[in-house]
């Protein structure tokens, strides 16, 4: 048994449209507030350690995501590192062809387990390579609000 | 003793690019009804819990456990919904069984990506908020970030990656189901546009219409029910983390641990040998190679090599995504695992079709939730 009728013509095929509007706050917490305070106030780029799993991480987390524990140490990393790896944006959200492409990278800072997810600035894509030097960009001091977007990217060193 | 279980019937409604004549609801009532016909089984007299796989965001609607129960014939009946890869849902199933509370349960999870107008905007409300979504930018650039550091360290090239492309549409062609199936070759996808380096357009799936239904019941009644069951040997699935920062961006680990749960379930010590052939999530045509990888089907890096010698095509030594995959049948949403296991299913029971292999009596399959996620599902089947 399944279906015995079926629609037969695309007019009687009918739908109806909606949207809802979508509006969220994210709490930054208390790791995320240092961090992005750091950056907007002092330029720096701060990191949190677990002493026991011999990592630091960057974004600076309250926990160890491996082992569980709570984290206290803080420190402060350069404000450069190494591509680990990258790619060529062409699309938009919405799958619309970009006017200038946009490089993104995910840069491993030195002694960091992690690193930043961000636009590689005034690269040109032919020149870019997994394992590039970059630094950190931030926009001036009056500019930052106190978002990831402080950063303006990475360029390369 | 560990009970035993088995998939004792299954169905399925599509998959189509697009479907303008079904609802999801009637998408799902016709392979509910399919799998309990296969199954013979009336679902308000013997089936005694229903899950499925549905994720808010994709369907439209917030709660949507409560638009499940009536058109799978729970209605008064144990129900209850999941999010995650339809494997997931197969496995809460199966777990169902092993408590011995129940002994006939069903699972379903279906997709209409055709209905979700901003698709990609869901994707992207997926992204980390805080240091991630700010970034404005489309999620498949993880993929792209991902292929490219994954192609670094194995030494695999573009044309391995482009290769599972043709295998897998052509497989697709030889699918009735499958809505992407096509004769493309290595140029074709090799000059489609390259849209987030060193993904190109035509290594990316395009999404599909459908609905999967499989009813699971307990060793005895199994057997009772169906003269060639389909025994769940091994299940197994992981979270790396969520974080971009953090992950690893070779070698999918969430995959390897999931084989390894699954494996160790099923005995399973030298998976290649041991095991026919495998439904491995393509999302990415890259992801075939790196999953295969992961999943222990070969070394780190031999992968592309296999691909670009046959070997997994339907008539090699291990054939991969016979029904076409993702890239052929269509990317299913949250029903895109249960799809692999359905093909799995089909393979062992010899009803595969054109695409039918020989000799086959032990399958895998692997789905993944797709970006941004580290999120992946295995099981492990067997005649
Ligand atoms: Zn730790």
């Amino acid at each position: 048994m399944s279906l015995i009728e079926r629609l037969g013509t695309f007019g009687d095929a009918k739908v109806w449209y909606d949207n809802i509007p979508l509006e969220s706050e994210y709490t930054v917490g208390i790791a995320g507030e240092r961090f992005l305070r750091a950056i907007k106030d002092r330029g720096v780029i701060l990191g949190t350690v677990c002493p026991a799993c011999d990592l630091t991480y960057v974004p600076p987390s309250m926990y160890c995501e491996r082992c569980f524990t709570q984290l206290d140490e803080w420190v402060e990393l350069p404000a450069k590192g190494t591509v680990y790896t990258f790619t060529i944006v062409t699309r938009s959200l919405d799958g619309q062809a970009l006017d200038e492409p946009e490089i993104l990278a995910f840069v491993k800072l030195p002694g960091a387990h992690g690193g930043l997810v961000h636009r590689l600035t005034t690269a040109k894509p032919e020149d870019v390579e997994i394992g590039m030097e970059v630094e950190v960009v931030f926009k001036p001091q009056k500019e930052r609000e106190g978002s990831i977007l402080d950063i303006k990217g990475f360029k390369p060193t | 003793m560990r009970r035993t279980a088995a998939i004792v019937g299954v169905g399925y409604s599509g998959f189509r690019s697009i479907s303008p004549d079904l609802s999801y609801k009637e998408m799902m009532y016709e392979a509910a009804a399919k799998a309990y016909e296969d199954a013979g089984v009336d679902p308000q007299r013997d089936i005694e819990s229903f899950v499925s796989v549905a994720e808010d965001f994709n369907e439209g609607t917030s709660i949507f456990d409560e638009y499940v129960p009536d058109q799978i014939g729970g209605a008064l009946k144990p129900v209850h919904t999941i999010p995650g890869d339809g494997i997931h849902g197969l496995i809460a199933a199966y777990m169902q069984l092993l408590t011995g509370a129940m002994d006939i349960v069903m699972v379903e999870a279906h997709s209409k990506a055709s209905n979700a107008l901003t698709l990609s905007d869901v994707m992207a409300y997926a992204m980390e908020p805080i240091y991630n979504r700010p970034l404005g930018a489309n999620p498949h650039f993880i993929a792209g970030m991902e292929m490219n550091r994954y192609l670094h360290s194995t030494g695999t090239t573009e044309e391995q990656c482009a290769q599972v492309v043709v295998k897998n549409r052509g497989n697709g062609f030889l699918n009735p189901s499958a809505a992407h199936g096509a004769r493309v070759d290595l140029e074709m996808v090799l000059s489609s546009e390259t849209v987030f380096y060193p993904l190109k357009k035509l290594e990316i799936s395009s999404h599909a219409d459908g609905a999967v239904v499989m009813v699971l019941a307990s060793g005895e009644v199994a057997e009772e029910l169906t003269s060639l069951p389909i025994w769940i040997r091994g299940v197994g699935w992981c979270n790396e983390t969520p974080s971009l920062e953090t992950r690893d961006w070779e070698g999918a680990t969430y995959a390897r641990k999931s084989a390894e749960m699954a494996y160790g379930m099923a005995g399973i010590r030298h998976p290649w040998q041991e095991i026919d052939f495998a439904e491995i999530d393509d999302t990415y045509a890259y992801k075939e190679l790196q999953h295969m990888e992961a999943l222990n089907l070969c070394r780190k890096g031999e992968a592309g090599h296999l691909v670009q010698e046959g070997a997994t095509e339907l008539d090699g030594a291990f054939p991969v995504n016979p029904s076409g995959g993702t890239l052929g049948v269509g990317h299913l949403l949250d029903a895109s695992g249960l799809g692999r296991a359905l093909e799995v299913v089909l393979q062992l029971r010899g009803e595969a079709g054109e695409r039918q292999l020989g000799e086959v009596e032990t399958g895998l399959a692997f789905g993944w939730r797709g970006v941004p996620t580290t999120s992946g599902a295995a099981v492990v089947l067997s005649v």
